[in-house]
C-alpha cells in the first residue's frame, strides 16, 4: 500500500480528534473508549480511539479517571474549547488563508523582531 | 490587431511602479480601491487576449470543432508569430480557469469550514475561542459577519488596545476587505505580472483598518501598541503566528505609519510628482489594456465573419 500524503494524514487526525471530542460532549456522562468507538461506528480500530484520546488528553482537551479496570474519558473543554478545536483545523489546512481571512497580525521574521521592538518603545505608554 | 493583442498581456507592468508607491504615498483607502480596479481591469483584459489568442490557435490544430474558415489565411495573419503565440495560449488560459477556480474554491471552502467551526457558540459579533496560539480575524458571511479572537491574543493587551484590535477587524468587515482581496488575487492568478499589486492590496488594506481602528478609539500610538503587543507576544516572545506574506516587515511598517503622521486624505495627488506619474502610468496603462483587448476582440470578429460568410 502506497504511504499516503503526511498532510493529508494529519487533517484525518485532526477530524478524528473533533469527531471524539463532539462524541465525548453527546454522551454527556464519562463514558469508556468503547462506548466511543461503538459511538463513532465505520471501521475505526479501539486502538486507533485510544490514539486520538491520548493525543487530546496531552492537549487538556479531555480528562479521564480509572473506573474499575479502565479508564472514563470526560470532555475538558466546553464548546468554546471545541470550536478553538476545529478552527485551528481550518487554519493548519490552508496554506494560503491569509488570501482569505485578514488577520491582525502575520509572522514576524526574526530581523523585523528588534525593529519592532525599537517602534514599540518609541511608542511608550503615555498617549 | 497585430501586435495589439498580445500587448495588454505585459501592460500590467506599468502599474508595478504604483504598487511599490502606493502602500507609503497614498491613503490606504485609495489605494486599495486604485490597486484592486487597476488589477481587476488589466486582469480581464489580459484574459480576454489570451481567449482571443486561443481562438486563432485552436483553429490551427488538426480536428477542432471549429468552422473551417476560422482558420483562414487572414484570421491567421492577424496575429504575429500565430503558430506560436496561439497555441502557447491554449495551455495558458487553461492555467487561467483552473487557477482562479481553484481560488475561488478555496476561499468559500475557507469561509464556510470556519463559519461551521463556530456552530453551537452563542451568535455572538465577537467569538472568542480559548487557544494558545494568538490570532485575530475578521469572518465575513454565514449566518453573520464575526471576529474571531483567540484567548492568547487577547493576553497581555490592554483595553484599550482591545477595542483597537475590535475596531481593526469590524473595519474590514464594513469595507467588505475580502472581496478586495479575492479579486486582486484572482487578477494575479490571471496575469502573474499583477501578484506585485496582489501583496500591495494586501497590505494597504491592513492600513486602511489600522486607520479605521485609529479613528474608533482616538489614538493611532493605541493601535500601533495593539500591533505590535500582539506580534511580539504577552512576554516579548515573538509570535509564530499564521504563516504571512513572502513580503519583509508588513508589521513595522504599518506601526511605523501609525507612529509618523496620518495620511492625507486627498484622493488624487499632483501630477508631477513621483507618486502622481506612477499612477496615471498605471491608469494609462489600464485604459490602453482596455483599448487594445476591445479593438482586437472586435476585429477578430469582423475577420471571422468576413471568413466564414455567414
Amino acid at each position: 500500500m502506497a504511504e499516503p500524503d503526511p498532510r493529508r494524514r494529519r487533517r484525518a487526525q485532526g477530524a478524528l480528534e473533533t469527531q471524539v471530542l463532539s462524541a465525548l460532549h453527546t454522551a454527556g456522562k464519562p463514558v469508556t473508549a468503547g462506548w466511543v468507538q461503538e459511538y463513532l461506528g465505520a471501521d475505526l480500530a479501539y486502538t486507533t480511539v485510544m490514539t486520538v484520546l491520548a493525543r487530546l488528553l496531552a492537549k487538556s482537551a479531555v480528562t479521564r479517571r480509572r473506573e474499575g479496570r479502565s479508564f472514563v474519558w470526560l470532555p475538558a473543554a466546553d464548546e468554546a474549547g471545541l470550536a478553538a478545536l476545529k478552527m485551528h483545523r481550518v487554519l493548519d489546512g490552508e496554506q494560503d488563508r491569509r488570501a482569505v481571512l485578514a488577520s491582525f497580525i502575520t509572522t514576524l521574521p526574526e530581523g523585523d523582531e528588534q525593529v519592532l521592538r525599537e517602534l514599540l518603545d518609541q511608542a511608550g505608554d503615555e498617549d | 490587431m497585430g501586435i495589439f493583442v498580445l500587448l495588454p498581456l505585459v501592460l500590467p507592468l506599468t502599474a508595478w511602479p504604483i504598487a511599490r508607491l502606493a502602500a507609503q504615498r497614498l491613503h490606504p483607502r485609495t489605494a486599495t480601491v486604485l490597486l484592486t480596479g487597476v488589477s481587476s481591469v488589466m486582469a480581464v483584459c489580459s484574459t480576454v487576449c489570451l481567449a482571443l489568442l486561443m481562438v486563432v490557435g485552436t483553429a490551427q490544430l488538426p480536428g477542432n470543432p471549429l468552422p473551417d474558415g476560422w482558420s483562414d489565411p487572414e484570421v491567421r495573419e492577424s496575429v504575429p508569430r500565430h503558430e506560436i503565440a496561439g497555441k502557447a495560449a491554449i495551455p495558458a488560459l487553461i492555467a487561467v480557469v483552473a487557477s482562479c477556480a481553484h481560488a475561488v474554491l478555496r476561499h468559500h471552502r475557507v469561509r464556510r469550514r470556519a463559519h461551521a467551526a463556530l456552530t453551537g457558540l452563542p451568535p455572538t459579533e465577537v467569538a472568542v475561542l480559548p487557544d494558545a496560539q494568538p490570532y485575530a480575524y475578521a469572518l465575513p458571511g454565514g449566518p453573520r459577519d464575526r471576529v474571531v479572537v483567540s484567548t492568547a491574543m487577547l493576553t497581555g493587551l490592554g483595553s484599550r488596545e482591545r477595542r483597537a484590535l475590535f475596531a481593526h477587524e469590524r473595519a474590514h468587515l464594513t469595507a467588505r476587505h475580502h472581496r478586495h482581496l479575492l479579486l486582486v488575487q484572482l487578477a494575479a492568478c490571471a496575469n502573474p505580472f499583477l501578484r506585485p499589486l496582489r501583496t500591495a492590496v494586501a497590505y494597504t488594506a491592513e492600513r486602511w483598518a489600522d486607520e479605521e481602528a485609529a479613528r474608533a478609539v482616538g489614538s493611532r500610538r493605541t493601535v500601533a501598541r495593539a500591533i505590535g503587543k500582539a506580534a511580539l507576544g504577552p512576554r516579548g516572545t515573538p509570535a509564530p503566528t499564521l504563516a504571512g506574506l513572502a513580503a519583509t516587515g508588513p508589521l513595522p511598517r504599518r506601526v511605523a505609519a501609525l507612529l509618523g503622521p496620518a495620511p492625507a486624505a486627498r484622493a488624487w495627488p499632483p501630477v508631477f510628482t513621483t507618486v502622481g506619474l506612477a499612477l496615471w502610468t498605471a491608469t494609462a496603462g489600464a485604459l490602453l489594456s482596455a483599448m487594445f483587448s476591445a479593438d482586437s476582440a472586435v476585429t477578430l470578429l469582423l475577420l471571422l465573419h468576413a471568413a466564414t460568410r455567414l
